[in-house]
């Protein structure tokens, strides 16, 4: 484990910083498809400094464990985070295992918000709980699958090795296992992030939830976490995403100007990613809750196909 | 007699069979026969109307008549569709042993009613397969609000009985999910219990009449013109339907007839409510798929409709546009010109939106073979309106006993077989475009001449049966007229108090998350299932 501080914090401002502004540019462009007039952009900020200031409700049966919980996804995101290439393809932080760690990391914020669903004992987050246990457990592979494939063709699991080595002449992004992957990605994504058409973020109705089912214990402070924690997962996917398929534009050298330029490129790859989520959510109805791991095993199958034909090609 | 001739017949033929048996007959309207009959009765008629006639129970109710006669009577109300005829049964039950055979395992749709019956009059079923309560909660203290010497001012003493016992579904691995009475949603109180294994539903309990209100208590407490205002709140969505239902049933008892404008008017009025209505479902349907775009287009035609509404009456609702005798405005000629606009528009726009629905491929997929109410359970349960005709349940008041200005258009009514929850919004959507036909042909032979007749001091003891098809379904009030212009008792029958079990029908063998859009389907009233 190697850390670089300066990096280590400028990224951490960057996640923390940028990740309520794309679920609020995502929420706004829908509405805007949808002919509404939709949110602010920034309001997710107003919705986070909101719910820091609110007291907290917490059910008498709840345990340690629901106290935890939000802590835990808050900063499994975060670290996550630190260790996708942003602006640089340099992370500032690698643990052993890399790309695995990654994934590591989330579904350990996972299993403790699965976990933080069910500790109230309130009904509904019991079936958000078991709903998002069994999608990841087919969403999960599919993205190993992907990753493991760009990792093959970098020799390394290592996050920046992987930017790094696509990054140059070799990269080609008509190569058919990077489009296969990204295509796996992509799905993953969106099931991750909670999106239409695997579960509906903006739904009122209790009853086809699955991420929203888990939090409805929450209130206040554990709320702001857990909401700005899954915004961040959303943005350190995207990035994943924007960075292991499309390392253009990551800066080369320490200077401000290349920095610049880097998060430049880096936002006008989110807005991309993010202009896609809005298209596929609204053009899309949510699938039966029973056709989701179809949808999901597509991926997985897209998964095996991209790793398959990293070595045929 | 002034009766119609399909229902002579039947009458020849009931008298024959049972002779002494019914004691007296009349008919107020042709259309219309009471038959006092004994007690021991109620079942034989009901048999031979649901065997020999094609008759279907579409109310029971009772009334407490001690003061005059030393009994309660129950009314049963037959609807015999294809004779474009009511029969409404009438049978004593002795106060002093006030008990009453339970016709609920013969026609289920008498559940609830029968029940109803029971907490509010202090009438003892027999025989009824759950004689539980239901209107009144388990924990409300003995009383009968609808007996006459209960004073509509009674303070009631504290809640002390015991909570209501839900039925428990066991077995591993099966879970009870409540959901309720307060929702997520602006919405009014119900109670969902849902016993599930995994994500499939096993059985649904639904408790509701969580805000009885004493509605048609207050019905007896008011003189008759302030009533109308009483029966447009009874359910919000419906308020011009139930104030024109209550409208029907006044003027029969005082026998007056609305001037033909002013049925032709009330016609564009309950085709307007039918249109914002059902536009408004389509919307909440795709809503609960997450299509959200279509639901957006579709609050913005409702929001049209609202408008012109409130052009058309000065009510978004219709509220104060119904009145006795007629109605209350009339519709210049500009106010017609925006109608006949707003309807080519709505129809240009509501079939782009229903093009939008019909290419989503994966909102088909949600709607289509979720939340089945298969024909004979639709048939066994009684279910009327929009949710009995994607059922297979060929009826419409419009068609069959033709009130206001409907004898006058020519429209088709719209049935469908499968009963999933994509029929129910096929219904709604053939029958929009059947109210824009509707609509444009009222304007084109739209009558003139006067908006109102005069109702004076309605008669007393009258009896009368107002119906309307409201978009939701059949409405019925039924009044009883008493002396000084008021009512003795009036019944109020929403669509939804006799629809709302079919939801624990249809969601059977559905998987949890599928409930709110099969809820949604059906859209039942709260409020008017608990006046």
């Amino acid at each position: 484990m190697n850390l670089d501080l300066p990096a280590l914090l400028a990224q951490t401002a960057l996640l923390l910083l940028m990740a309520p502004l794309l679920s609020g540019l995502i929420k706004n462009w829908k509405a805007k498809l949808q002919n509404r007039r939709g949110p602010r952009i920034w309001q997710p900020y107003f919705d986070v400094v909101k719910f820091l200031r609110k007291d907290m409700v917490i059910s008498e049966h709840a345990s340690w464990i629901f106290l935890v919980t939000p802590y835990v996804v808050f900063v499994t995101a975060l670290s996550a985070g630190l260790m996708v290439p942003m602006i640089t393809a340099h992370a500032p932080m690698s643990l052993f295992g890399g790309a695995l760690a990654l994934v590591g990391l989330l579904a350990l914020g996972r299993f403790f918000l699965a976990l933080g669903g069910l500790d109230p004992a309130s009904a509904f987050g019991g079936m958000g709980s078991s709903r998002e246990m069994t999608l990841s457990a087919i969403a999960e592979p599919a993205m190993m699958l992907a990753i493991f494939t760009v990792a093959i063709a970098a020799g390394s699991t290592n996050l920046s090795q992987i930017v790094l080595a696509s990054h140059g002449p070799h990269w080609k992004f008509l190569d058919p296992s990077h489009a296969l992957a990204f295509a796996a990605m992509f799905i993953v994504l969106l099931a991750e992030t909670g999106r239409i058409p695997v579960d509906n973020p903006a739904t009122h109705l209790e009853l086809t939830m699955i991420h929203e089912a888990m939090l409805l214990e929450y209130s206040g402070r554990y709320l702001a976490l857990i909401e700005w924690g899954a915004s961040i997962k959303q943005l350190v996917l995207m990035s994943l995403l924007a960075n292991i398929f499309f390392p253009v534009g990551l800066a080369a050298d320490a200077t401000p100007a290349a920095f610049g330029l880097g998060l430049l490129f880096l936002v006008a790859k989110l807005v991309l990613l993010a202009g896609a989520v809005v298209l596929v959510e609204t053009t899309n109805a949510k699938l039966r809750l029973f056709r989701v791991p179809d949808l999901l095993s597509v991926a997985f199958m897209l998964g095996t196909l991209a790793l398959v034909s990293t070595f045929l090609f | 007699m002034n009766l119609l001739p399909s229902l002579v017949s039947i009458f020849d033929e009931l008298t024959q069979r049972f002779g002494a048996q019914i004691e007296h007959a009349h008919a107020p309207q042709p259309n219309e026969l009471y038959l006092h009959a004994k007690r021991e009765l109620a079942g034989a008629l009901c048999s031979t109307f649901y065997k020999k006639y094609d008759g279907r129970l579409a109310g029971v109710f009772a009334e407490d008549a001690r003061a005059e006669h030393d009994v309660f009577f129950v009314y049963y109300l037959y609807a015999l569709d294809s004779k474009h005829a009511f029969v409404l049964v009438r049978v004593p039950i002795p106060a002093e042993q006030p008990e009453l055979l339970s016709l609920t395992n013969a026609v289920h749709a008498a559940n609830w009613q029968e029940r109803e019956i029971q907490d509010l009059f202090g009438i003892k079923l027999v025989g009824h397969p759950n004689p539980r309560r239901v209107v009144l909660h388990d924990d409300w203290p003995e009383i009968y609000p609808l007996r006459k010497d209960f004073d509509l001012r009674t303070e009631l003493p504290p809640f002390t009985g015991v909570r209501h016992k839900f039925r428990e579904v066991e077995g591993e691995g099966v879970f009870q999910v409540p959901v309720g009475p307060v929702h997520a949603g602006i919405i009014e109180p119900g109670h969902f219990l849902f016993s599930v294994a995994g994500e499939p539903v096993l059985y649904l309990q639904l408790r509701l009449f969580y805000v009885h209100k004493g509605t048609e208590k207050l019905f007896e407490s008011l003189p008759i013109p302030h009533c109308l205002r009483l029966a447009e709140s009874i359910s919000g969505d419906s308020s011009f339907a139930h104030a024109t239902a209550f409208c029907h049933a006044v003027e029969r008892a005082a026998s007056v007839e609305a001037p033909p404008r002013a049925r032709a008017l009330r016609t564009l009025c309950l085709e307007l409510e039918r249109l914002y209505n059902h536009v408004a479902d389509i919307g909440a349907i795709c809503t609960d798929v997450a299509f959200v775009t279509a639901n957006m287009h579709a609050m913005r035609l409702k929001e049209r409709v609202l408008r012109v509404n409130e052009q058309l009456t000065g009510n978004r609702l219709l509220r104060g546009m119904a009145c006795l005798g007629g109605v209350r405005f009339d519709f210049d000629a500009d106010q017609l010109r925006v109608l006949a606009q707003l309807v080519n528009e709505f129809e240009k726009e509501f079939t782009e939106l229903v093009e939008l629905i019909r290419s989503n491929s994966g909102t088909r997929d949600r709607l289509e073979t979720t939340g089945v109410l298969k024909p004979e359970v639709a048939r066994n349960l009684g279910i009327v309106g929009i949710a009995g005709r994607a059922s297979g349940f060929d009826h419409d008041l419009r068609r069959d006993f033709p009130h206001d200005f409907y004898n006058e258009v020519q429209f088709t009514v719209p049935v469908f077989t499968e009963g999933d929850v994509q029929r129910r919004m096929v219904v709604r959507r053939e029958e929009l475009f059947q109210s824009f036909a509707i609509i444009r042909q009222v304007l084109g032979k739209l009558p003139s001449g006067s908006i109102r007749t005069a109702v004076d001091e309605v008669p007393p003891d009258r009896v009368a049966l107002g119906y309307v098809e409201g978009w939701r379904g059949e409405i019925f009030h039924w009044i009883h007229t008493a002396p000084g212009n008021r009512l003795a008792r009036c019944k109020i029958k929403d669509p939804s108090l006799q629809n709302w079990p079919a939801l624990s029908e249809a969601i059977l063998g559905n998987i949890i998350p599928d409930f709110p859009v099969v809820n949604k389907s059906f859209n039942f009233s709260y409020s008017g299932t608990d006046r």
